[in-house]
Order: structure tokens, then sequence, then C-alpha cells
């Protein structure tokens, strides 16, 4: 097998990213480096549903808290270890994405958003109250009982190599989508449903395959989080600030695309760290206003966010849609 | 009689959240955008109806004179500066610019305000009229009225003056209503406007009711939400049919099932209206409209 140019640098990078634990010895940095792979992770998982199939759910954090959730409460109640949790609860994510889904793939835009804002809500109302379950509002502690098998480790080495892995998951993904029969269907019905479905593509099919998949990783992210926080809280997990946060990353660095998120989870992580150090912590809400006002700069501006501006196509793309206007004002 | 009580309760509730839910419907039947940022203009009405108590002592109630065409000139410095240029833009730009223009208003006045929550003590807030056995709330009784009143105001504007006509004429075909000499922009402009000047008003009735935080909105938006699709996206009287319905729904939910619940009865209705019925309850005749061109 020859490898081109390309994916010899990506090799290249991502070796040189699995060695920062062996030269950085720093626990401010590996946490804010696992962070990241965290956020790639949910970022990148909300990008194959939106970004390829058009999606735009703004009620990803139901299916984060659903993943949480189902690991800590089998963990904390009947000891399963958290890995067999990790795949009940993406499992349980995905049925429940699939059935959200089958009911509400059908509507445009903002309206799907919509339901999926008011799913996350019902989800909140739901943990908040089934007490006997999910403790409500106090939220639930993982137990902090170091062992493999339990996902709960001393150092942050461990967590470092697991999120990392999983970061790459949606970016294998993507990469898959972009150049696969499925992926293909999902653009041509991102780009235009009615023609799409009169080619005879299936597209609720293929759109509840592809929510399944990204449901999945979500729940991971959620497990991963659990375990790595220690804590959940269910007016954290299933917040509409979180769903946000997650498409927002995604968006900023570019969707539809399969390094898109993980350069959006990169720079907002970077940027946070920086604004919290700069502003300090009295200025609370000071980093999310500068992302607010970046996600309405970003959308109006580089609609096709950070990462296009590296590459040529969206360019000649960019170009091509400028002569259309000439055409029209003659 | 405890069922009368309810219902009242209910229907005085429905009021408010018909007060809520005008603007919404409003801004989507001209300009077909989902304004996500609905709940942040609200919660910037109410700290400025607070703020006006708070330092001159002015009633929230007289205050409406102040803050309703404060958020009107709001609405038209956020149209031209966000919304004009996602006007034809993909649904995620549309989404996402209120969607960002609300985190970032929610974040300011969390450094503003900071989190804790602002109340304005008037002297009418606990006031109780007793009728027979039924009690009533004097300041959800204005709020009420006053949504009332703004509702049927807003259908004479859109009904009888030069200004609501075009507006429209706007919504009910555009093509034709911009070839008649219909100045578009300065339509969206001004609707925008006057969506977000209703919350003014309705951030003015809520204050002596309910205390103000930067999130009090994420809470209030997610009812217009329900409201406007129950009764119809851009419907107007739709919408107020839908207020009163869900405080209806409220009310009783909150007897008959549990407090607790209430939000999770609603919220169900949301989606299975979108999904069973995605052109509201009263969508029949903008259907037939379609049909019929």
């Amino acid at each position: 097998m020859k490898l081109s140019k390309k994916t010899i640098i990506q090799l290249t990078i991502l070796a040189v990213v699995a060695m920062i634990p062996l030269v950085l010895d720093n626990d401010y940095y590996l946490d804010m480096i696992i962070n990241i792979f965290l956020w790639a992770l949910l970022a990148g998982a909300w990008n194959l549903t939106a970004g390829y199939g058009g999606l735009l759910s703004l009620g990803h954090a139901a299916f984060l808290g659903i993943g949480a959730y189902t690991s800590t409460i089998l963990f904390v109640k009947m000891g399963v270890s958290p890995w067999i949790g990790m795949l009940a609860g993406g499992l349980l994510a995905s049925a429940v994405g699939v059935l959200l889904g089958y009911l509400t793939i059908r509507l445009k835009g903002p309206f799907f958003s919509l339901a999926t804002l008011a799913f996350a809500e019902i989800m909140t109302i739901i943990a908040v109250n089934a007490r006997g379950l999910t403790r409500g509002s106090e939220g639930i502690s993982v137990p902090f009982k170091p062992s493999f098998a339990n996902l709960v480790f001393q150092g942050k080495i461990e967590y470092f190599y697991i999120g990392l892995v999983l970061c790459l998951i949606p970016i294998f993904i993507a990469k898959y989508l972009e150049h696969s029969k499925i992926g293909y269907y999902l653009m041509a019905i991102r780009e235009d449903e009615v023609a799409a479905k009169s080619l005879g593509v299936k597209s609720v099919r293929v759109k509840l395959i592809v929510t399944a998949v990204g449901t999945f990783l979500t729940a991971v992210g959620g497990t991963f989080y659990a375990q790595y926080i220690a804590f959940i809280d269910p007016y954290y997990i299933f917040s509409v600030g979180l769903s946000t946060q997650i498409a927002l990353m995604a968006i900023i660095g570019g969707m539809g695309t399969p390094f898109g998120p993980v350069l959006g989870a990169i720079l907002i992580s970077f940027a946070s760290s920086y604004l919290r150090s700069a502003l300090g912590s009295a200025q609370a809400g000071v980093h999310m206003i500068v992302y607010g006002l970046l996600l309405v700069v970003i959308v109006i501006l580089i609609p096709h966010g950070l990462i296009s501006l590296t590459q040529r196509k969206w360019k000649k793309q960019a170009a091509n849609k400028g002569g259309d206007k000439t055409i029209v004002k003659n | 009689m405890l069922l009368t009580q309810i219902i009242i309760s209910g229907l005085l509730l429905g009021g408010i959240y018909v007060l809520l839910s005008i603007g919404l419907t409003l801004i989507f039947g001209v300009l077909k955008i989902v304004n996500f940022a609905h709940g942040s203009f609200l919660m910037i009405a109410m700290y400025g109806s607070y703020l006006l108590f708070k330092q001159w002592h002015i009633d929230p109630y007289l205050g409406i004179i102040i803050v309703a065409p404060g958020l009107f000139l709001i609405g038209i410095a956020v149209y031209v500066l966000v919304i004009k240029r996602v006007m034809v833009a993909p649904d995620v730009a549309q989404i996402f610019a209120t969607v960002g223009l609300s985190t970032a208003l929610e974040n300011t006045a969390l450094l503003v305000f900071h989190a804790d929550y602002l109340s304005v003590r008037t002297t009418y807030a606990d006031v109780v009229l007793t009728i027979g056995q039924i009690r009533i709330s004097l300041a959800l009784l204005i709020g009420f009225l006053v949504a009332i009143i703004i509702t049927f105001g807003l259908f004479g504007f859109l009904k009888y003056t030069y200004m609501g006509k075009a507006i429209r004429a706007s919504t009910q075909d555009e093509l034709s209503s911009v070839l008649v000499g219909i100045h578009r922009e300065k339509i969206y402009m001004v609707t925008f406007g006057i969506g977000l000047a209703t919350l003014g008003i309705a951030g003015a009735i809520l204050m002596p009711l309910y205390p103000v935080f930067p999130t009090v909105g994420s809470h209030f938006v997610l009812i217009a939400f329900v409201v406007v699709v129950l009764g119809g996206m851009g419907n107007m009287v739709g919408a107020m049919f839908g207020g009163l319905i869900i405080g209806l729904i409220e009310s009783l939910s909150g007897f008959f099932i549990s407090p607790s619940m209430q939000q999770l009865v609603y919220f169900v209705i949301f989606i299975l209206i979108l999904v069973l019925r995605p052109q509201g309850l009263m969508g029949f005749k903008l259907r037939r409209r379609v049909v019929a061109k």
C-alpha cells in the first residue's frame, strides 16, 4: 500500500500527539488535552448527523446524559464495569435516538432543532424526578476505586490514551462517509432531499443509521465524561448550554468535514483557558460571551468554518458563487 | 368550585403566555426565521424594567412606555447587524446566529447582574381579589388584560394600518408584495422590532410576578415555542389559543398529576404536535391558501 503525502502528515501528527504524555508531565496541560479529546469526540459525533446529514440537533446533551447515567447507575448500583456500561449506554442512546429520529426526522431545519431541544428538556425533568434511580437534582458521584475494569485511574495518562482513541472514531467514520455509498446518500439528502428521494435514496433509513451511530458515540462520550469528572449533575449534563457548546465547536471548526470539529475543540479549549487566565475567574461568563459572538460572526462570514480557510476547494466554490451573482445582476 | 379556580388560574397564566409568544410567531410568519434568542430579549426587557424601578422608582407597568420602544430599537439593531445577513443563508446559519446571540446575551447579563434573582416589590404584587370563592391575583389579572389588549391591538394594527397591511401582504405572497412596491427590507426590520417590542411589554408584565435572572429567558422561551407550534408557526390567532391552552394544561396537570410533571406534559405535547400536526392546531387555513395558489 502506498501512502499519500496527506496520510503521512496525518499519521505523523497522530504519533506526535500520542507521545505528549511521555514528555509532558504536567497535570494541568494533560487535563486540558483530555478535555479537548472529549469535546472533539462530542463535536465529531454531532458533526456526523448535523454536518453530513443536515440534522441540526440542539439537544445532543440528552444522549451524553443517557450515556453518563446508564454507565454510572449500572456501576454504582450493580457494580457493572463502566466498560460494559459504556456499551449499554451507547446502545440505549442509539435505541432512543432512532425512536426519536423516527418521529422527528421528517421535520425541517429549525423544527427538528426545536424537537431535539424539547427532548433534552424532557430528559432533564425525568432525571430530576426519577430520584430512586438518579438521586434527582443532587446528581451522582462515581466512587474512586482505581482499576482498569472500573475505568477509574489514579493518574491522567490512561484517560489521555482512552480519550485519544475515542476522539479518532468520529474522524474515521467521517472519512468513511466521504467515500462510501451511505455517505453519498446522506450528503445528497442534505443538499436536496426531494431530488435524492426521487433517485431512490431511502432518506429516512439513511438518516436513522447515521443517527444511531452519532448518538452511540455521544453516549460513549457521556460515560467517559462521568468516569473522568466523577460526578454527574442533571441540570448540566442535559442542558441546552452544553448542547450549544458541542454544536458551536463543530460549526466554528467546520461542519461536514472530518477534522473541523477537532479544530473547533482545540481552538475553543485553548481560547477558554486563555480567556479564563487573562480575565480572572471573577468574570465567569466572559468566555461564553466571546463564543456566542464568535458563533454569530462565523455563521455569517465563514459559514463553512475555520477549516475552510485552509482548503482551496472551498475558495474555488466561493469564486463560482461570485460568478453566478454577476450573471443575475446583468 | 376548585375546578373553576384551576381553570381561571390557568387562563390567566395562559394570557401571559400569549404575550410571550405573539412576537415569536409574528417574526416567524413574516421573516420565516425562528428566533432562538427570543427568551434572551425577554430577559433584557425584564432587566430594563427592573432597573427603571430600582433607579428611578418607575412602576413596571408605567415603565412599558420606555421598555417597549427600547426593545423595538434593539430589534432594529439586531435585524440590521445579524438577522438581515442570514435571511437567505442555510438553516445552520439561521439557527445558530440566534443561538449564538442568545448565548452572548445571557452571559453578558451574568457578567453585569450576576446570577442573583432580582425582583421588584410592588404594592399590588400580593393583592388577591376574591369573587365568591374564586381568588385571583391582581398582578396576574392585569397581565391577562394587558395581554388581551396587546393581542387585539396587534390584530388591529395588522388589519387597518398601511404598515400592517404591508406586513400581511408580505407574509401572504412575498413576490407580489415586492412587485406592488412594498419595501421588503423595511417590513422585515419593522416586524422584527415589533416582535421584540411585545417582549418589552411581556417583560414589564412579568416583573411584578417573577424574579429576573440571566437564564430566565430560556425557561419562558420553551413555553413560547410550545405555544407557537401548537397554534401553528406564524399564526397569530393560533398563538392566542395556544397560549390559553398551555396555561390551562399547566394548571390542570399541576393539580391532577403533579407540579413537577407540568413541564413534562407540555413538552410531550410539543413533540407530539410537531410530529403529528406540524402545521399546528389552527394550521388548516394556511395550508388551504397554499393549495389555492
